[in-house]
């Protein structure tokens, strides 16, 4: 299963690459060709008895023969005897003769038919003659490659094999000198002369050659007047000017460039200097060759070298690279952190981001199979290794968020893209938490292991930052390898404020500006969280109302969260989220969703705890700036919320939002939200993290959710304790975030797609403004699918997300799915709590809610989001009424969707496009998302501010603002339509930002924070 | 051997019996049972190294068939087939049979017509007018078709006619030398073992 759905996935992920590459469709249409190439191939020959023909022209060889004939003249004996001759023209399927210019052969007729006895053309019926003589044929004649290689060869008389070559022995004593000498011979063989003199004493020929050439020019006739010298002058100088010109050296050069053709063309070139060296700014616009990347992955361990390959992998043809991750699946848990980190790292430089994620997403289907396979053969150690794994997902996380901010931005993107993937393997995992695995164990992995995930965590954060340079994310998987090891947390944590800082450094200008900007988005993230927490714990009560199995995920996400939140604390916070993540995951390893949500809420609550300090120490490290900023969302607990405010600086305003509902948090946290919108970056990255736990959780649930809460918690925490919100915030992102971590860890699995929505909502609002973000929606969509696209588009404005969503459809509908839960994911990432709030509502409610999504396959997402709004618009108009009301039904209808969305999609299918999609659609997702998410965060966030219900709200902001007006009386996909304008469309969340953040407003008392956050984004 | 539902396996030496008494052997090119047709190629009747002569044998219309030898390898792949080239082929076949035709109900002699075959094969662009061959619609060749009957605007084209024509009566005239010599010589042979 795992293989094959990688190879699935990677294959979608190609597919999808090809649209955001725009260009280069390399790999997968290569392969496409290929294959076109092979059936041609075999087509080739003459007549192809695969195609229905009559008569005789069912028989290849018959047609063969008698075609080659045509134009001959032939004889034809007929039953009476007669012969006719003429040419031969043509036969049908019944072998019916048509023989032009004949006539009747006579014995006297020797001289040659008269004109008159010649008749135009004859039909002869096959069962006329006798016999058909066609004399003196040249069975070669027509023979269309007569002068090919292969065609002259078979002419060679007798038996012609290829010589046997024979190694050269020049003796012992041979050697040196003699070779020398010819080596040193300058003479070019016969002297002209000597061949003159050889020909005229032996032939008696002489050479009329004149050296002088006289009979081709004149020679120049020197002398000293004036008018020659100063011709001469001017010569000189002419000669001068040329000779000293650019162009005439460039030529000249090129005239006399001793490199080979090969070295110039062919060759690879390989500069062992770049290989190694960790410069992220080389290595980042540069197109690494898979070799070389596999070779960082190797430095890194085999497990993680596997992992890089399967990065690399994805990038290049998908298919051949799934293979070889599958088969270094164990080490998958590192290579998928690396992928991921690497990826989105990569992915960062705005350039590279699409081909990274791209690469990426495939790399990472692969590579999460791959994953999978080694969690599930290291069982003894799966935990660990799941831990490991997802802490380097964590570290990603952390990383994003300690420096990357601006890398977050940029790296989230490209992580997007490659969270994408991961996505798939959550989706997969999700759907089909066995074979999900697999894939969401590369994912899973980071959060499986608590451990291990710090390390990976601080893997994907070096990554991150080191996502241009691969050699960035060798040395994180270096550090990542040492948190497969099972290497302690607070080893990862170490690892992570490392990879943080060199990615920094090399991104430097461009990184600090995105980090800028993600510190920013962090703040609103932390607003989100804050209010996603909230959404959480309504999801989480949601999730328990809703389904039993869930609610036991949900507690034992819950325990595992709390767990996570201890280890977190002991270790690091990142490992500590991806610990109890994973811990959670695992456990309701059935209700991925749940678990998933748990695993967030875990992650947050670790991230919270533990995570202020490390996220203080990368921010401190990434950037001083927002250090005090860092610090108190550090010590917002709320990691979640931070994790929203990055994925969302739109959360923020949720924040605010929710803050809203608890009033006097609302304003503070909304405050504190808009500042976070640099933050958002930061939870941006933090979202990518979300994305990443997301991923695991279908497979592993518990790494997925875990890293995704750790991130959060981390954002969460910088972002609360910039804003005001914080203390309330962290009140109900305590509730939510313990909520949430089931919830989210839910949520993850569906929303890990959502998840990387997020991430890439969240970067995307930062680095692009909601329209552009919206353009490349459409393309992520198309290309990748649809969860991506949806969620992107949902997130930024959807209208065509739908579009998207569609094409998932039924398959899709994972893909669509897979978009919800990107939208969810957004809507946690904004308010990472609203996001898990949803999932686990999803989990919960996932059947529920799938049904209308199946209903509605076109518009799954739509109708998902109908279905959410539905429930949500009631509620958000309760919500403001009763918001929480609302927003628990909102949160359940998300969730329910986002559950649809995971169950329904099939993992395997719905991961394949998620990644895919997530990867190609990132990019631009991420950039229309985070304007979308922006206000979708905003709404999201006022929603959160109402309660536990705020992630509801949230999801509801997003769906709301379209319920508004048709919700109330409308259902789901009725209502949708009506209701959101945008929402019509599948993006419910990206119309329902909209509309919420317009309806919100007016719903919210917080109108002008949502307002500004916008603004803000 | 043939395989199921095959009689004939390509390749393999037949030999048949026509209804006209012919005997026909061959080695099997291709045979379809609907319709009961078979194609055999054998040795060129004209002896030529690289040609063949083709059969197509209504097998209705056959009896006596035997399989000499069968040929257990599978058959070379067919090669593509240029098939405009063979259209092309079927034209200029067409045309030159007709134009032939037309010659000959002209009355031209037999002198004529080969003259006219070996211009042919050096300059496309003659044709029969009456019984005039007219080359490049410059040079006009009338009976007895001899070197002095060609006229003409004097020119490259006129000499270059009448290099062609005073070729072809010396390669005639050489080659019934050669047939005399040859028909002496079978006359002596006979002769001799008589």
């Amino acid at each position: 299963m795992s293989l094959k759905q990688a190879a699935a996935a990677a294959q979608p992920a190609g597919n999808n690459r090809k649209p955001p590459g725009g260009g280069g469709p390399g790999l997968p249409s290569a392969a496409g060709r290929q294959n076109m190439g092979r059936g041609r191939s075999s087509g080739k020959g003459p007549p192809q008895p695969t195609i229905s023909f009559d008569g005789i022209y069912a028989n290849m060889r018959m047609v063969h023969i008698l075609t080659s004939v045509v134009g001959s003249k032939c004889e034809v004996q007929v039953k009476n005897g007669g012969i006719y001759e003429g040419v031969f023209k043509t036969y049908s399927p019944k072998c019916d003769l048509v023989v032009d210019a004949a006539h009747r052969k006579t014995a006297e007729s020797s001289l040659g038919p008269k004109r008159e006895d010649i008749l135009e053309s004859i039909l002869f019926k096959s069962s006329d003659f006798v016999m058909v003589h066609f004399k003196d044929m040249d069975t070669n004649y027509a023979r269309r490659d007569a002068f090919t290689d292969s065609a002259i060869s078979a002419k060679v008389n007798g038996e012609h094999k290829e010589k046997d070559l024979e190694p050269w022995d020049g003796g012992e004593n041979t050697a040196s000198e003699e070779l020398e000498a010819l080596e040193t011979d300058v003479s070019n063989g016969w002297d002209p002369n000597d061949m003159f003199r050889y020909n005229e004493e032996n032939y008696g020929v002489v050479s009329t050659y004149d050296s002088s050439l006289s009979s081709y020019t004149v020679p120049l006739e020197r002398d000293n007047s004036e008018e020659f010298l100063k011709r001469e002058a001017r010569a000189t100088q002419l000669a001068e000017e040329i000779e000293s010109s650019a162009q005439y050296k460039a030529r000249v050069a090129l005239e006399n460039d001793e490199r080979t053709e090969e070295e110039k063309y062919t060759a690879v070139q390989r500069n062992a200097n770049e290989r190694e060296g960790h410069g992220v700014n080389t290595r980042e616009n540069k197109y690494i060759p898979p070799g070389q990347r596999n070779r960082d992955v190797l430095s890194w361990g085999s497990g993680r070298q596997n992992s890089p390959r399967m990065g690399q992998s994805g990038s290049g043809p998908p298919i051949s690279r799934s293979g070889s991750h599958t088969s270094e699946f164990s080490p998958n848990s590192g290579a998928d952190q690396r992928v991921v980190n690497g990826g989105p790292p990569r992915m960062s430089p705005k350039a590279q981001r699409h081909p990274r994620g791209h690469r990426v997403s495939t790399g990472r289907g692969t590579i999460s199979s791959g994953l999978e396979f080694v969690s599930h053969n290291a069982p003894g150690e799966a935990s660990t290794a799941a831990v490991a794994r997802g802490s380097p997902s964590g570290g990603t996380w952390s990383s994003v968020v300690s420096g990357v901010p601006r890398l977050s931005p940029k790296t989230h993107r490209p992580r997007s893209p490659r969270q994408s993937s991961t996505p798939m393997g959550p989706a997969l995992p999700s759907p089909q938490p066995g074979t999900i695995p697999t894939e969401s164990v590369a994912m899973p992995v980071p959060a499986a292991s608590p451990t291990p995930a710090s390390p990976a965590s601080n893997r994907a954060v070096t990554p991150s930052n080191e996502a241009k340079d691969t050699r960035l994310q060798d040395q994180r998987q270096n550090s990542a390898t040492g948190n497969k090891e099972n290497i302690k947390p607070s080893e990862t944590s170490p690892s992570f404020s490392k990879p943080e800082n060199k990615g920094v450094s090399p991104i430097v200008s461009e990184h600090r500006k995105q980090i800028d900007d993600l510190k920013k988005f962090k703040n609103d993230f932390r607003l989100q969280s804050s209010s996603s927490s909230d959404a959480v714990d309504q999801l989480l009560n949601k999730t328990r109302e809703g389904e039993k199995s869930r609610d036991v995920v949900k507690e034992k996400t819950e325990s595992t969260p709390k767990e996570s939140i201890i280890e977190a604390g002991s270790n690091t916070n990142s490992s500590g989220g991806s610990s109890k993540p994973n811990s959670p995951s695992i456990s309701p390893s059935m209700s991925n969703s749940s678990e998933q949500k748990r695993g967030p809420e875990v992650t947050s609550q670790g991230v919270q705890t533990s995570g202020p300090g490390s996220k203080q120490d990368k921010e401190d490290k990434e950037e001083k700036k927002d250090t005090s900023e860092q610090v108190r969302k550090s010590t917002l607990n709320p990691n979640a919320k931070e994790f929203n405010p990055r994925s969302f600086a739109q959360p923020k305003p949720s924040t605010t939002p929710t803050s809203p509902r608890p009033q006097a948090q609302p304003s503070p946290s909304m405050v504190g939200h808009q500042q976070p919108t640099p933050v958002y970056t930061q939870p941006v990255c933090f979202a990518p993290n979300m994305m990443y736990p997301v991923p695991v959780s279908p497979g592993v649930q518990p790494l997925y959710p875990i890293p995704m809460t750790p991130m959060p918690v981390n954002q969460a925490k910088t972002y609360r304790a910039v804003p005001n919100m914080p203390q309330q915030r962290q009140d109900q992102h305590h509730q939510s975030t313990m909520m949430h971590p089931a919830s989210a860890a839910g949520p993850p699995i569906v929303a890990t797609p959502p998840a990387y929505s997020t991430q890439y909502v969240a970067y995307s609002p930062q680095q692009f403004p909601n329209q552009p973000l919206v353009q490349h929606v459409p393309h992520y969509q198309s290309q990748h699918p649809h969860v991506y696209s949806p969620v992107i588009q949902g997130n930024a404005r959807m209208m065509a997300p739908p579009a998207h969503a569609q094409p998932g459809l039924v398959s899709s509908s994972a893909t669509q799915y897979g978009a919800h839960e990107q939208t969810h994911a957004m809507y946690v990432s904004t308010g990472s709590l609203a996001q898990q709030y949803a999932h686990p509502n999803a989990t919960l409610h996932p059947h529920p809610p799938h049904p209308q999504p199946s209903a509605t396959p076109t518009g799954q997402q739509q109708s998902q989001h109908a279905g959410s709004h539905p429930a949500p618009s009631p509620v958000q108009h309760h919500q403001h009424q009763a918001a929480q009301a609302l927003h628990l039904a909102n949160p359940q209808q998300q969730s329910a969707i986002y559950h649809a969305g995971l169950a329904p999609t099939p993992p395997s299918m719905t991961p394949g496009s998620n990644t895919q999609s997530p990867q190609n659609n990132f990019p631009t997702a991420q950039q229309t998302v985070f304007t979308i998410h922006p206000s979708h965060v905003q709404p999201a966030y006022t929603n959160p501010p109402h309660m536990a219900h705020v992630p509801q709200a949230h999801v509801q902001s997003g769906m709301v603002p379209s319920h508004p007006t048709a919700h109330a009386p409308m259902m789901l996909m009725t209502t949708q339509p009506p209701g959101g304008p945008q929402a019509a469309l599948a993006q419910s969340a990206l119309q329902p930002i909209p509309v919420s953040t317009t309806t919100h407003f007016p719903y919210m008392t917080h109108p002008s924070v949502q307002a500004h956050h916008q603004q803000q984004l | 051997m043939a395989a199921p539902g095959e009689y004939f396996s390509v390749g393999s030496q037949v030999s048949c019996r026509t209804c006209q008494e012919q005997r026909l052997q061959g080695e099997v090119v291709a045979f379809d049972y609907p319709s009961k047709m078979l194609a055999l190629k054998c040795p060129s009747s004209s002896g030529k190294p690289n040609h063949a002569d083709i059969l197509l044998v209504n097998l209705q219309y056959v009896s006596e068939v035997e399989i000499i030898n069968d040929r257990t390898e599978t058959p070379p792949p067919l090669a593509s087939l240029n098939v405009s080239k063979l259209a092309n082929k079927a034209r200029t076949e067409k045309e030159e049979k007709m134009s032939q035709a037309y010659a000959i109900s002209a009355g031209v002699s037999l002198e004529g017509q080969q003259l006219f075959q070996t211009i042919h094969k050096t300059i496309k662009d003659c044709k029969w007018q009456e019984k005039n061959i007219v080359v490049m619609e410059e040079v006009v060749i009338a009976p007895p078709y001899q070197v002095e009957n060609c006229k003409g605007k004097e020119g490259s084209a006129l000499s270059h006619v009448r290099k062609i024509v005073e070729k072809h009566f010396r390669d005639v005239e050489s080659q019934k030398v050669l047939q005399r010599s040859q028909a002496q010589q079978t006359q002596k042979d006979t002769s001799l073992s008589s």
